[in-house]
């Protein structure tokens, strides 16, 4: 476990109490796994064990009990990491064996409690009626119904031209709040720190929220079909493309803001001459991205209502018409590959 | 022209990089201010034209004080302050006319500068300087491509197109060699005996101050050390604003 040492130390008061919180965390955790995977789900065998809100209490206050049992020792992980245990020779590491060790007790507990929430289950991946169904959809996929392949082609254009316009709608808006969202450009007073901190925020749950569920959302908003599919690309599109503007900005060299401001220009003028000239190629590359992201975004969105290609295979899948489905997974792969490839280029030509 | 009285300078963090400063300039000077790095010579030279706002203490510019303008006069101001800098400062992906050009963004309006409309006697100004700094025929050449003393010339002529009282300039030559470091200076040197331009001059190698100057500031922790004649700078004066271990390196 690699030591974090704070550039600006702080009081011995607050890092024992992180410390402590750490490990209390920490054995709170391996306490209520150990529990509840190890003894419910693995000796006793419950398929469904019985939950309580006690338990994680009472893993909470064990927890506790060993963190501040454990903060006067040297075995105390929060103590390590917190850079509060004193070594007694700079390159002697062999001191800290015992919190590598709870760190991968905590770290294997995990992967079993994994394990098990998954359901993994190597018979039913080898069973016989299984490898049989497999067999059977490979076979459909592999011979796809070229009758719809015009279809198929039409939605796929739909989808294209969603994600076109939803990247379209999204620059101009983007373009305007990533200035706003920019650190350097808004921490001059505490109104524009607000106005940062407001976009900021609005930006990271807007972003949170994935576009599928937007879809579901504007889909009982707007109704189903393409409208909805674009709305939501388009809302996420703003928030991706608002976030790497502003990060790009954030970068930039503030050396021709400089002049341009010793120059007596107005504003409007600096962030044109100052700004805009330093940001318009990384803007582009990402612009492009975006499109292709939003490209692959728009036949997942189709599956819930979204229009496009995505609503096609979502009907064909319906009535579990194999060899439609792979007709389509074929056009989406085609062109997941050719913008894949397309905006790599343009991407690279810009540099 | 410019007077400097009790100027006080203390960043927010507390660090206090100017301290009491007093002194003037009179039209048509060349002064160069000398000190060590971190001395606040460029914090000094960017309170001029407002880059930095002072903490206390005035700045007359023709008699107006400058550390309370605001809005368009405070722009007003900047445009008669010209300034280049170490690093030049050069709008990247344009041409050299359209950095020169845009020294003189404080009288185009906003709509027009942005669209890209100069008036026809704007662009022959500017087609002017660049032939003053020797740049005749690289109008159409990006700025970014150009070797770094040719890019200094560019921003000369960019602070020349704001037609400035005053020319600040923080350590035009830090950043060249040599032979175009004194080039750098000749055309300091020509603006301001040529044009008239009042040149304040941040500069690092007493052999250019000796040779350009016509009075020295010296600065030390924020604080006014010397100010008289580059001649009357010998050894003595040299360790204390350098320090004792300082050994004067000559550029020629």
């Amino acid at each position: 476990m690699s030591q974090i040492i704070a550039k600006k130390p702080s009081h011995p008061a607050i890092l024992y109490t992180k410390a402590i919180l750490l490990d209390a965390f920490l054995w709170s955790y391996i306490a209520l796994v150990a529990y509840k995977v190890i003894y419910d789900r693995i000796i006793l065998d419950n398929r469904y064990p019985e939950f309580t809100w006690s338990q994680p209490l009472n893993a909470l206050l064990l927890g506790l009990a060993i963190s501040l049992l454990f903060i006067f020792t040297s075995f105390s992980v929060g103590k390590s990491t917190m850079g509060l245990l004193k070594k007694k020779n700079e390159d002697d590491v062999s001191g800290f064996k015992i919190n590598h060790l709870i760190f991968y007790t905590a770290l294997i507990l995990t992967f079993v409690t994994g394990y098990i929430v998954s359901q993994i289950s190597v018979r039913e991946f080898f069973s016989e009626s299984g490898i049989e169904g497999a067999k059977r959809i490979f076979t459909a996929l592999l011979n796809p119904n070229f009758q719809i392949f015009e279809q198929g082609l039409f939605a796929a254009i739909e989808t294209i031209y969603m994600a076109f316009i939803a990247t379209v709608v999204a620059i101009p808006i983007a373009f305007i709040l990533g200035f706003f969202a920019a650190r350097n450009l808004m921490n001059g007073n505490p109104f524009n720190f607000f106005i940062y901190n407001t976009i900021r925020a609005i930006l990271n749950i807007s972003r949170s929220i994935e576009p599928l569920v937007w879809a579901i959302i504007f889909s009982v908003w707007v109704g189903i079909g393409p409208f909805s599919g674009m709305l939501a690309l388009c809302l996420h599109s703003i928030a991706s493309l608002t976030k790497q503007y502003s990060e790009q900005i954030e970068s930039i060299d503030n050396g021709p803001i400089e002049a341009i401001t010793a120059t007596g220009a107005h504003p409007i003028q600096i962030v044109w001459f100052g700004v805009v000239p330093q940001i318009v190629l990384p803007y582009l590359s990402y612009t492009i991205y975006r499109w292709d992201i939003n490209v692959r975004m728009a036949t997942i969105i189709g599956l819930v209502g979204g229009g496009g290609i995505g609503n096609l295979l979502m009907q064909y899948q319906g009535q579990a018409r194999w060899n439609e489905v792979g007709m389509l997974v074929i056009i989406i792969a085609s062109i997941v590959w050719v913008m894949d490839w397309a905006s790599s280029k343009l991407r690279e030509a810009l540099k | 022209m410019l007077d400097i009285k009790n100027l006080n300078k203390i960043y927010p963090n507390g660090y206090h990089a100017l301290s009491n400063i007093s002194f003037s300039v009179p039209k048509g000077e060349f002064l160069v201010v000398i000190g060590l790095s971190g001395s606040g010579k460029s914090t000094m030279l960017r309170t001029f034209n407002r880059l930095h706002d002072v903490t206390s203490g005035e700045i007359l510019f023709n008699g107006v004080d400058t550390t309370k303008l605001k809005g368009s006069a405070l722009r007003k101001m900047r445009s008669e302050i010209g300034m280049i800098f170490q690093h030049f400062n050069l709008i990247p992906r344009k041409t050299v006319l359209e950095n020169v050009l845009s020294g003189n963004l404080s009288r185009t309006g906003i709509f027009k500068s942005i669209l890209g409309i100069y008036a026809k006697e704007d662009k022959e100004k500017a087609m002017r300087y660049i032939e003053i700094v020797g740049l005749k025929g690289k109008e159409k050449n990006r700025a970014d491509n150009l070797s770094g003393g040719q890019q200094q010339r560019v921003a000369i002529a960019r602070a020349l197109m704001q037609n400035p009282k005053i020319l600040l300039a923080d350590e035009p030559v830090a950043s060249l060699d040599p032979s175009t470091s004194n080039s750098v200076m000749q055309y300091l040197k020509k603006v301001n005996e040529e044009l008239g331009v009042t040149v304040i001059c941040n500069l690092h190698f007493l052999s250019l101050v000796r040779q350009y100057a016509h009075r020295v500031v010296a600065l030390k922790a924020g604080k006014l050390i010397y100010d008289g004649k580059p001649t009357e700078i010998n050894e003595e004066w040299f360790k204390t604003i350098y320090g004792e271990d300082a050994v004067e390196v000559t550029i020629n």
